[in-house]
């Protein structure tokens, strides 16, 4: 069912009068005044959805009958009734306390003028017999209410730009140079690159993108689900099936088929860098909604910026909504600085040790241009090598055909690896997944097997 | 009292039984509730641990006298452990004793002849929490209480949604089974991790805030009677003032209590008196539950507590 229009509940709704009324008094009961209340809800809602905030589709509904078993008169009452039906998140009420103050006032002037204009008629037949549309009885009021109704009630798209403090660059695998924000005041300086606010938009990813990250989040699961499938080696019996088979043998249990878990979680630890490089050779928007699929995918998965030092940005990404790069900006969160590769596992390993167990997987997005100390970053390497239960690498450089693991920091790592594969789009992640699923980790598989690049990879895709 | 007379249930009438429960509720509380009894639709109450959510559930099964049955969430939660099981052994000792055979249809009605003797009737079935909450006899409908929902997985989520939004659920071998009287269904959530859409859309949803002086003056004076009030009070204050500051773990009304009942046991049998910042810094482990968060104490804090405490008194209404 789409937003409804703003004839359709005066058209249906007779439900919210017919229902039994605790405050059937208060309600005027007038086609114009129920119509004004319908309008001004919509418009209400309307306007909850263009600020952002995630109003069910039912919401209006909910909300019309609810005003219903509540009355109009109460302020108070009305506004909890609202806000229980329309709000699902803690972090919308504040939008919702500034929009209701105009809403109550709109409503009960607009109630109060409907009211006046009856006044005099009621005695007569005059707002009985008006079916539909041009409602003769309030001349005054409804058309325009209608035309104002209409335009904000959409997906929000004009009021997603206002929200938007610094413009977005989409910048490519061609390494275009970042713009000039102009924001200095944004700015802080580092030991290597200065870092700015996260300036990306959380990029709407098509059906196949999704599926090729979801793909490669499934190939990686390593942790047993709630799934489970027969197996010769299971833990437990399957109960019907024994069941059943038992009728061969006269209701005598002898075959004992078992069940087992599938491997079908991910518990996964992705440690995302950051730094200028990085950010300058793939579309970041493509890099916060990766990040994003990831973390929705796994069933667990912490997330980790690095770039000088180590941010954790879990919390974030788990508030996020769709949108990680509203939350990380709200979390002031900066980003692309230098990158010390081996101090941010040094952080890792002192601040949060339990972000990763032997069964989780550590996916590492970076390009491994490290400026640190390459002690450092072979000690934080062997101690997430041996930590981890599988260390996949994500490179940004390697999908590019003449890639070689040479820069210090990746001939640092490169041996500590279970995979590394290039990554400048999804479609990058199917193909690792179908490696993954083909050969299994820590066999043949990475950069270098990629079939597309010996194939003779044009433009980038397939 | 019968799902239509909750129907008509009035803001006076929930807050009388919400007095008679020992159950302080703000007006927004009260009016939400009012609309999921109303509506009867699910009520999804979210807010910060200790600030009464569970409680809620369980004061509305006992204010309207009726059982409540509660589904502690869990992740991993099965539907075997949540909704329902077939008794397996009964099952074998009966196809055993050729008193049952496995031949069951859905489509069939349970109790048609087609089905007699089959090992997938009523009697093999162990009812779990949901099922019994949907098939509950008696007048007033049970309150279902599904505590801390975000705890289960996504897929368990998915699965309560044809339980919220039909009051129905199917089971392959047996049928489908609908509520002739839906429960009150109160979920709950900590927030750990965003709920889907599709449930939040099927329930009103109410956001629980730690309560204001005045209130949390007035429950702990109810659950814990044995506190001198004007102690209860300072109690009060001294917990506002906390919250305050910038903790890791802000302390919620059940810490509040636990403290409350902390005071009084440490001073059994003594004359009233008033806080000291000693008996506070000795006793604070009740409110303050992360090493960082006791950290933070020092003498200066300990000293507005003590002055917030003085100054209870002016602060309770008349």
């Amino acid at each position: 069912m789409g937003m409804p229009g703003p004839e359709d509940p005066t058209a249906d709704g007779g439900e919210p009068r017919t229902e039994p009324l605790d405050g059937a008094d208060e309600v005027p009961d007038f086609r114009a005044a129920r119509r004004h209340v319908l309008i001004e809800l919509l418009r209400f809602t309307a306007q909850l959805r263009s600020e952002g905030v995630d109003v069910p589709t039912s919401g209006s509904l909910d909300a019309a009958r609810s005003l219903a078993v509540m009355g109009l008169n109460d302020r108070r009452r009305v506004e909890d009734a609202l806000r229980a039906t329309l709000l699902s998140a803690t972090a919308d009420e504040t939008v919702f306390e500034s929009a209701f103050d105009t809403f109550w006032h709109r409503l009960r002037s607009g109630l109060s003028a409907v009211g006046a204009d009856h006044d005099g008629p009621t005695a007569g037949d005059a707002d009985e017999d008006s079916p539909d549309g041009p409602d003769t009885a309030t001349p005054a009021d409804d058309p325009g209410v209608l035309e104002d109704a209409s335009p904000p009630e959409l997906d929000g798209s004009d009021g997603g730009d206002v929200d938007v403090r610094i413009p977005t660059e989409r910048r490519h695998v061609t390494g275009d140079r970042p713009a000039e924000t102009g924001d200095d005041d944004a700015r802080r300086f580092s030991a290597v690159g200065s870092r700015q606010r996260i300036d990306a938009e959380t990029a709407q990813l098509g059906r196949t993108e999704i599926d090729a990250i979801n793909r490669f989040v499934d190939a990686l699961s390593t942790v047993p689900g709630r799934r489970r499938r027969r197996s010769e080696t299971g833990d437990r019996i399957a109960a019907r099936r024994a069941l059943r088979s038992s009728l061969a043998t006269g209701g005598a249990p002898i075959e004992l088929p078992d069940t087992g878990p599938v491997p079908s979680e991910l518990r996964c630890c992705l440690l995302v860098d950051v730094s200028g490089s990085v950010l300058d050779t793939i579309d970041r928007s493509v890099l916060l909604a990766f990040a994003e699929r990831l973390h929705a995918g796994a069933r667990r998965a912490s997330v980790f910026l690095f770039d000088t030092d180590l941010v954790e940005a879990t919390p974030q990404f788990e508030r996020a909504n769709g949108d990680p790069a509203a939350a990380l900006r709200e979390a002031e969160v900066e980003w692309g600085g230098g990158t010390q590769i081996g101090t941010a596992f040094e952080t890792l390993r002192r601040q949060h040790p339990h972000a990763l167990d032997r069964r989780t997987v550590v996916v590492v997005v970076s390009d491994g241009l490290d400026v640190g100390d390459p002690d450092t970053l072979a000690d934080g390497i062997t101690w997430l090598a041996g930590r981890a239960g599988t260390l996949v690498w994500l490179n940004p450089l390697a999908v590019s055909p003449e890639f070689e693991p040479r820069s210090r920091g990746m001939s640092t790592v490169e041996p500590y690896l279970d995979a590394l594969f290039g990554f400048a789009e999804p479609a990058d992640l199917a193909e690792a997944a179908r490696q993954i699923e083909q050969r299994g980790l820590g066999r043949r598989v990475g950069y270098e097997f990629d079939a597309r690049l010996s194939g003779g990879r044009a433009g980038g895709t397939e | 009292m019968t799902r239509q007379a909750f129907a008509s249930v009035t803001e006076s009438d929930l807050e009388e039984r919400f007095e008679a429960a020992e159950y302080v509720a703000d007006d927004r509380t009260v009016t939400t509730v009012q609309l999921a009894l109303t509506l009867g639709r699910p009520l999804l109450v979210e807010g910060p641990p200790g600030s009464g959510k569970t409680e809620l559930g369980k004061v509305l099964a006992s204010a309207f006298e009726t059982e409540l049955i509660r589904l502690q969430c869990y992740e991993g939660l099965t539907a075997e452990n949540a909704l329902y099981e077939w008794n397996y052994t009964k099952q074998l000792l009966a196809v055993q004793a050729d008193e049952g055979t496995v031949a069951g249809d859905a489509a069939v009605a349970p109790n048609d002849s087609a089905n007699r003797g089959s090992v997938f009737g009523e009697e093999f079935l162990l009812e779990r929490p949901l099922l019994r909450a949907l098939t509950a006899g008696g007048d007033t409908p049970p309150v279902l209480l599904v505590d801390e929902i975000d705890r289960a997985d996504e897929e368990f989520e998915a699965f309560l949604l044809e339980l919220l939004s039909d009051f129905q659920v199917s089971i392959p071998e047996y049928g489908t089974v609908s509520a002739e009287q839906p429960p009150v269904v109160v979920l709950t959530s900590n927030r750990t991790r965003g709920l889907s859409d599709a449930l939040k859309r099927r329930c009103l949803y109410l956001h629980v805030e730690p309560p204001s002086f005045q209130n949390e003056f007035e429950i702990v004076r109810r659950k814990v009677p044995e506190l001198d009030v004007a102690v209860a009070a300072e109690v009060c204050a001294v917990v506002d003032r906390l919250r305050e500051e910038a903790f890791l773990k802000q302390p919620g009304v059940a810490e509040t209590l636990d403290w409350a009942r902390a005071v009084a046991q440490l001073r059994r049998g003594e004359e009233a008196r008033p806080l000291s910042t000693d008996e506070i810094e000795r006793t604070l482990g009740c409110l303050l539950k992360e090493a960082e968060d006791l950290d933070r104490i020092d003498t200066e804090l300990l000293e507005n507590l003590q002055a917030a405490a003085s100054a209870a008194d002016e602060r309770i209404e008349a």
